[in-house]
């Protein structure tokens, strides 16, 4: 059987849009991509929702945001870069770190840290740019 | 995200939810157990197995509603948690402050 292997591209204009377009865009990526598993499934959908709620909630807080989430699928990794036009953010993506147990917010980063092996923030030319890295796990073990 | 509330008790409700717990349904979520708290019904079960996506808005929600649910004198339990709600849980360390349950039934036994 053939595996579809390859780049796949999501452009979001929030609002309208919002993350379900996200799990919409995954959806159609599974049924592409047969060959990732239930795992690397599972910590690239949370990675990448948390960064685009993230995105929508601070860099398009007040104004909308507009962004491309561009996936590739290879032999051994899992690749993805989500840009917006939203405002700079001062964060540093490697000191992301659970809150206290009953805070209501603040563990998106430190989750997308837990499920992916790099996450890497960046502004470039007045865009933001998320890039996370996951190397795909081989199923069953 | 799909909320039916049964009442099981004066003071207990089952919150049997399907579809996505995200920044999209987390506000409905909050508001609809803050109803429930409202009306009494302080010891809630929220049945998880229809929900197959967690995130940190819908963590946020839970630790919330958990809070409310105590402050009115009750708690709030989870059931039935699907394996990508367990595996949030179990990242976010929630599961050490938020008791799960098989189902819903169980969840409530001692209230009832």
């Amino acid at each position: 059987m053939t595996t579809a292997m390859g780049a796949h591209r999501l452009d979001l204009a929030c609002p309208p849009d919002d993350v379900t377009a996200v799990h919409d865009f995954l959806a159609g990526v599974w049924r592409d991509e047969p060959s990732i598993g239930a795992e690397d499934r599972m910590a690239l959908e949370l990675a990448l929702v948390e960064l685009t709620s993230n995105v929508i909630e601070h860099a398009g807080a007040g104004r909308g945001v507009s962004c491309s989430l561009d996936l590739d699928v290879a032999d051994g990794t899992l690749g993805a870069v989500l840009r917006d036009d939203g405002g700079a953010l001062p964060i540093d993506p490697a000191a992301a770190s659970l809150p206290d147990a009953l805070a209501e917010s603040g563990r998106g980063l430190a989750l997308v840290q837990m499920v992916v092996d790099e996450l890497r923030y960046a502004r470039v030319a007045d865009r933001n740019e998320w890039s996370v890295r996951r190397d795909r796990r081989r199923s069953g073990h | 995200m799909d909320i039916v509330v049964h009442e099981a008790g004066e003071h207990v409700a089952v919150l049997q939810c399907t579809g996505r717990l995200n920044m999209v349904s987390a506000p409905a979520f909050r508001e609809t157990v803050d109803q429930v708290v409202k009306g009494g019904r302080n010891n809630i079960a929220v049945e998880l197995s229809g929900v197959d996506f967690l995130d940190s808005s819908g963590l946020g929600a839970l630790v919330g509603m958990l809070k409310s649910a105590r402050s009115a004198g009750g708690d709030l339990r989870i059931a039935a948690p699907s394996e990508q709600v367990q595996m949030v849980l179990k990242l976010s360390n929630i599961d050490k402050i938020l008791r799960t349950y098989p189902d819903g039934d169980a969840a409530v036994s001692d209230w009832a």
